[in-house]
Parts: structure tokens; sequence; C-alpha cells
């Protein structure tokens, strides 16, 4: 089981603050380690207590661009949690909270959470497109190769996690292929390029060479990242180059609701090749299995996912068109781990009745654990404002299950 | 090829420099604005047609959204100066709290080329600005979206408004987005619930009909 350790299987830090309180644990404020979606750090006692089998590895600097460290008290919305010390916001005069790149106060704030929300979402801020200057250096500002500190954090975050003895999601950051929740930049205090969300969208189809350009260039850097990194984690006094059980590698969603961000023929030749080649280079380097997260209905996409060498496929949509849970069983369920699908967190978890809760889980669990290729999660981070009573049934009724099966 | 055929080709296409060339060169050879509307009008059913059936996508509507518009934007102040009256008027908008808008700006396209007057308030839009925008224009309808378990609750909150303000019955309201469901439609009050761009202006069809 799993919650927390990556960025799209975590908890809103109210939830991880409310599931303190239920088990007795210390009271203490809440780490927000991911300030976007605003989740809360899983710390080894909520993680005991909770049943969790795996810990994360996260990068660095977060998608604001400041490094998540250098904890301080923070009131959100009467709720005191840390937040790192480059979380710095201003308020608007109608009660919204706005969030600055690198945590400058001088740069156009790149975060925004209205009043009523529970997590930032990014601001576009897309500078006036020339076509004939376009460029795609412009939008490869945030994919560098990584500094010496970003590898000294990434080694120690690594030894700490496999000497708790979970398994280990890891996350580097830098290899997410039109990511549309990265697209706009939010990292950079001045982002260049295409970064409008509609804009970027257009341009899968109309701009595709620029696009191609970008991925191509990015794919390169993120492979020499992932080279670097591995060279690092075998070249310490304890080889952990093998420390690291699966490879968190792109959170880029091609499903709606009930459809798709594009065709499976666009997906092959935009996203295909780059993901073949970085998926290569980490099966034939390591032993690191491949996660994709993609929202949504993505079924058309599966053999293609599997082609391009993902292994893990995340969150699972069941409640999507065409997404049902013995189907994707049946027929992909010895070639794909299903690393979610565990209940609905848009409509049974926030507001169903824990009866209800108990029933999906049971039922998912009978479909995805029997031959194994199934981490229990929920479909996507569990949101503000679940009610803990059901996060409660949703973790009884997979010990009811794990009595008499094993996940 | 005529103009009117040029421009429902180019708005199926998605390519708007070529719509705004066609309307403007079908203005200049006297077709009239509401030739326009009715070659608009079936050329986006086509364009929702094609999404329905998966042959378009998202950046395929965002495209032939761009060129309807762009052909709407030169006939919409001579329909205002020949006094043509729309089909109806929506006030749409996504909720307050909710800054998503993409799934918002493809059912307001859907609807303008459907033959709506749309006035799009945007996204986090709090309740009074919907009252009282639908108020002053005088709107049938109300659209709303939210993409949040967070911020659908807002919905609830925006219909209540609506009550408060003793104007419920002089508008109907239909709702959608990720997590909302025809049973949440109707739990909240709301007049209809669309799960899609194409159901949305079908939808709204239904509704003026009432």
């Amino acid at each position: 089981m799993d919650f927390g350790s990556t960025t799209v299987t975590g908890m809103h830090v109210s939830a991880v603050a409310a599931l303190r309180d239920y088990y007795g644990l210390p009271r203490q404020p809440v780490k927000v380690h991911e300030p976007g979606q605003m989740l809360g750090l899983v710390e080894d006692d909520l993680r005991a207590a909770m049943g969790i089998d795996v810990t994360g590895v996260f990068p660095r600097k977060n998608k604001f661009g400041f490094p998540t460290a250098g904890w301080k008290e923070w009131n959100f919305r009467g709720l005191e949690v840390l937040v790192p010390a480059g979380f710095r916001t201003t308020t608007t005069p109608e009660g919204d909270l706005l969030l600055y790149p690198q945590g400058d106060l001088s740069a156009p704030a790149s975060g925004r959470m209205p009043l009523g929300s529970a997590f930032f979402d990014a601001i576009v801020r897309q500078p006036e497109i020339h076509e004939d200057r376009l460029d795609p250096a412009d939008n490869l500002e945030e994919f560098g190769p990584l500094a010496a500190e970003d590898l000294d954090h990434i080694e120690r975050s690594v030894a700490a996690a496999h000497a708790s003895g979970y398994g280990v999601a890891a996350g580097f950051g830098g290899t997410s292929f039109g990511d549309i929740a990265l697209v706009p930049g939010t990292s950079l205090k001045y982002p260049r390029g295409i970064r409008d969300v509609e804009e970027w969208y257009i341009s899968t189809r109309t701009r595709r060479s620029y696009i191609h350009s970008v991925f191509e260039r990015q794919c390169e850097i993120g492979i020499q990242n992932l080279a670097r990194i591995h060279a690092r984690l075998q070249a310490g006094p304890q080889d952990l180059s093998g420390a690291i059980d699966c490879l968190y590698l792109c959170g880029a969603d091609f499903g709606t609701q009930t459809s798709a961000f594009c065709s499976v023929a666009t997906f092959r030749e935009l996203w295909l090749p780059y993901y073949k080649r970085i998926n290569a280079w980490v099966h034939a380097n390591t032993s690191w299995k491949c996660f994709k997260h993609s929202c949504g209905s993505v079924e058309r996409f599966l053999e293609s996912f599997i082609e391009a060498g993902f292994d893990v496929l995340n969150p699972v949509q069941c409640s999507a068109t065409g997404m049902d849970p013995a189907a994707l069983k049946r027929k992909y369920g010895g070639r794909l781990v299903f690393w979610g699908g565990a209940v609905d967190t848009q409509k049974t978890l926030p507001f169903g009745t824990p009866g209800e809760v108990r029933e999906e889980v049971l039922r998912r669990a009978e479909i995805f654990a029997p031959g194994g290729g199934f981490v229990f999660n929920a479909i996507h981070n569990l949101q503000a404002g679940t009610p803990v009573a059901n996060i409660v049934a949703m973790l009884d009724a997979i010990q009811e299950f794990n009595g008499v099966s094993h996940v | 090829m005529s103009d009117l055929e040029t421009l429902r080709q180019a708005v199926i296409d998605g390519d708007w420099k070529t719509a705004a060339n066609a309307t403007r060169n079908a203005i200049a050879a006297a077709v009239t604005p509401m030739a326009v509307i009715n070659c608009l009008m079936p050329a986006m059913d086509e364009v929702g047609r094609r999404f329905d059936c998966e042959e378009y996508f998202v950046p395929e509507m965002l495209l032939s959204a761009r060129a309807m518009k762009a052909s709407m934007e030169i006939i919409r102040p001579l329909l205002a100066a020949a006094g043509a009256a729309p089909s109806a008027r929506v006030v749409i908008g996504t909720v307050k709290g909710d800054l998503h808008d993409i799934g918002k700006n493809l059912v307001a396209a859907m609807l303008e080329g459907g033959g709506f007057e749309v006035i799009d308030l945007g996204a986090d839009v709090a309740p009074e600005r919907f009252v009282e925008t639908a108020a002053a224009r005088n709107a049938q309808l109300v659209a709303l979206s939210a993409l949040l378990t967070v911020t659908m609750t807002s919905m609830k909150t925006t219909i209540d408004a609506f009550r408060a303000a003793g104007i419920r019955d002089k508008v109907k309201i239909m709702v959608g987005g990720a997590p909302v469901t025809e049973q949440y439609a109707q739990s909240i009050g709301a007049d209809g619930y669309g799960e899609s761009a194409g159901a949305a202006v079908t939808l709204a069809r239904k509704l003026v009909m009432q």
C-alpha cells in the first residue's frame, strides 16, 4: 500500500493532519512538501499506523522552484502547518493567496489559491508569441543538469529511504513530457516560450516540430541526469543504486473523464519515441521500474505505454470511460502493475458513506489483487475535505481484505 | 467554393485565418450576418460530432473554437446593428474557488457555435456575480463548471444565491465538470447536467425550449 511516496499518490495536508489526530500520534504541524497540491509529508509514525509499505524520494526543489527545506510555521486557513522557507505568499484584496517562483516576491506570482480552494493553481504568464521567433530553448529553461546540491540531496534521501526498510518510489523531476501542470513554468520568474495551457494543447497540433524539439532535448537532459544520479548512488560507501524500486517518470495526463487529450496516433508520433528512449535507458542500466501517471480514460493508450517500456500505471481511474477494473486486469494485468484504482476520490471517498467506501475498496481489491501487480492506492491524491471516517473505512477495508488474502 | 463553404470548412479544420478572411469576403459580397451564423452552427455541430466520436480531441476543438470566434468577432457588431436576436442568452463561468477553465471554454465555444449569445464570466466567479449578470442581461440560461471536489460545492451556493435573489425561476441552470454527476446536479436543484461539450449544447437547447 502507498500513500505519500509520490506527488500523485499522496494526501492533502489537512487529511494527513486529521489522520495523525485519529491515530493519536504526537501533535505536530504537518510539513507541506508539495505546495501546489498542498500535500502533507507522511512521516514514519503515520506510515506505520496506516500500514503503508512505500516511502518516497523527492527532488530538492518543488514545482515553484524553491528547496523543500528550512521549515517554518504557517497558518493555512486555521490549520497550523510547516512550509519550506522559500514559501512566500501575499494575499489579494479578495482573499486569494499568491505564491511566488523561487520565493521571490519581486517576481510575478506563479501560483494562486482562490478563497474557497485548497490548492495553488498555476498562474499563466504567457509572453506574446511571435511565430517567427519561437525558440524551443525557451520551453527548456526549467530543464537542465542537476546541481551538486541536487545530487547530494538525492543521495541522502535515497539512503534514508533505503534505511527505513520500506519500498522506495523516487521522483527526480525533469522527465515529465508536456505535463500540463508544469507547462506554465511555475518555478520560473519570467517564463518564455509557450506557457499558456490552451496554446500548448493547440501547439501539439499546429507546432509539432517545436514540441518535438523540446521533448528531444528534454529527453537527452533527463537521461544524462538519471545517469549521473545512478552513478552517484553506485559510488558511495554503500551501493544504493538498487535501493530504488520504482521511478516516477512522467505525470502528463492523456485522459479526460470520458475521452482523451489526443489520439493514439498523435501519442505515438509525439510522445512514444521519447518515452521509449528514457525507459530503455532505465531498463538497460538500472533495476528500477518505470511509473507512468495519467488520469482519465487511457485504456486506448495502454498497449503504447507498455511498448514504451512503462511497468506501472497510476492512478487507474476506474470511473473514467473504458476503465472497467476487471477488463483492465484481464487484458493488462500480466504486463502492468496497477498502482491505484482502489477507491474513487471524486465521488465515493469525499462524498460517500463509510459503508460505500468499504464496498468499493473490497470489490477493487478482489479484482486487482489476485496474482499480484497491485499497489493499493486511491485514485490520485486524497483531496481536502475528505472525511477522516471515510479514509479510515478505506484502510479498515484493505485490512479486512488482507485477512483472507494477500495484496 | 463559395465564401460560406470556405468558412464552414475552415471552422471544421480549425483554421482561424481562413475563417476570418472568408467571413470578411462573405460580408463584402453582401451575405447577411444571419447567413454566416447559419453557416457556423452546422460547422460547430460537425466539430461536436467529431469530438463525440473521437475523431477530434481537445486541441482540434480549441482550434475550431478559435476559428469560429474569429468569424463571430467580425459579424457580432453587424448582428447588433441589425437588431438580430440570438436564440437565447447564457451566462457561463467556473464557480468560486476554481480556476480551471478549459472545459468551460469548450462548452462556451460550442454554445456560441450553437447560436447562443454567451456571456463568459471566466473562472473563480462569485455566486452574486452570476446572479447580477443573469438578472442585468436577462439571461435564460446559466452554465456552471467545476473541476475540483472542493469547489463543486460552490455550484450549490450559486444556485442558492439565485433562490435568495428571488430569480431562480427566471433562469435554467445547467452544471458540468469532472466530479459532477447527474445525481449531484439533481441534489443541488440544477435543471440539467451535461457530460461533455456536445451534450451541453443539446441540453441547453432542450432547456430553453421548456
